[in-house]
């Protein structure tokens, strides 16, 4: 018969009519439309609580610019999580493109990295090589040279050879750079 | 193995004279281990200044160059045999460096 009522319509009702602790409404419960009136309800006019035109007046003021406030605040709030959600996408993208090329970047730097790598081992093997060669070159000369050195064999020959061709050094150069090998040997 | 000069002064002797100091000379090297690679004869020359060696005044001698491969520990006692040798005048071992590029050499 009578039900608790809760909700948005709960505060326009305390104000205007709370007598009891919880608010109840009046709702068909046991009896249905076509059941007769009860013996002590028979000439009962159901009469609305009554209302102040003042200070239904007042209220009304109130609450409407209480409401109208709200209203603007709530838009408001919208707009700026609109906006701040199409800021957050714009920032989202550029992070995606920024990413993209980043990861172009990065990876032709590595390449980059890794050819001047392989180059520079490239070069230093060429250049053991080099050395290498010069090194046979050395060494072949020596073998040649090895030909004319002195042994016990060869010693007297050398001698005589030696004590035959006295060899000399000296040498005399002018201003005008003319050498003059011919000297005298004391 | 590193390069050597022994630049030596013989006593002024006659030709048999010499060629025994410098046989005796080489086969002092060969026996240390060297390896000789040519031998030189700068001349019968007056010396510098008079020196004076195994009780004796030298006024002339005859310069040789000896070019040699060697262990460089024998140098000393090289050394120590040729200042005992009389023949020898004065002996000097020097370090041969890296031949020069002799293209513009106004020497030899």
């Amino acid at each position: 018969m009578f039900q608790v009522i809760g909700g948005r319509s709960v505060q326009a009702a305390r104000v205007l009519a709370p007598r009891s602790a919880v608010l109840v409404e009046a709702v068909r419960g046991r009896k249905s439309r076509t059941d007769p009136v009860a013996k002590s309800k028979v000439g009962r006019i159901k009469v609305p609580p009554p209302v102040d035109p003042e200070e239904m007046v007042v209220l009304k003021e109130r609450y409407g610019e209480y409401q109208m406030i709200m209203r603007a605040l709530r838009l408001e709030a919208r707009q700026e999580a609109q906006e701040h959600r199409v800021l957050m996408d714009l920032n989202h993208l550029e992070n995606q493109r920024m990413l993209k090329l980043r990861i172009v970047r990065v990876q032709k730097e590595k390449e980059e990295a890794d050819r001047k790598k392989f180059e520079v081992i490239l070069q230093r093997e060429q250049e053991q090589q080099e050395i290498v060669k010069e090194k046979e070159k050395e060494i072949l000369q020596l073998q040649e040279d090895a030909k004319n050195f002195i042994t016990l064999e060869n010693l007297d020959q050398r001698i005589e050879e030696a004590l035959d061709n006295p060899k000399n050094y000296n040498f005399a150069i002018d201003k005008q750079g003319k050498v003059v090998k011919q000297t005298m040997l004391q | 193995m590193p390069r050597y000069e022994l630049a030596v002064i013989l006593k002024a002797m006659q030709r048999p004279g010499t060629s025994a100091a410098l046989r005796r000379t080489v086969e002092t090297l060969m026996e240390r281990g060297a390896v000789v690679r040519d031998l030189e004869n700068l001349g019968e020359r007056l010396l510098p200044y008079k020196i004076n060696k195994h009780n004796q005044n030298h006024l002339r001698g005859s310069y040789f160059l000896i070019d040699f491969y060697s262990a460089p520990n024998i140098l000393t006692s090289l050394l120590d045999h040729l200042h005992r040798d009389v023949d020898v005048v004065r002996p000097t071992v020097l370090k041969k460096d890296d031949q020069v590029s002799s293209s513009n050499c106004c020497g030899s």
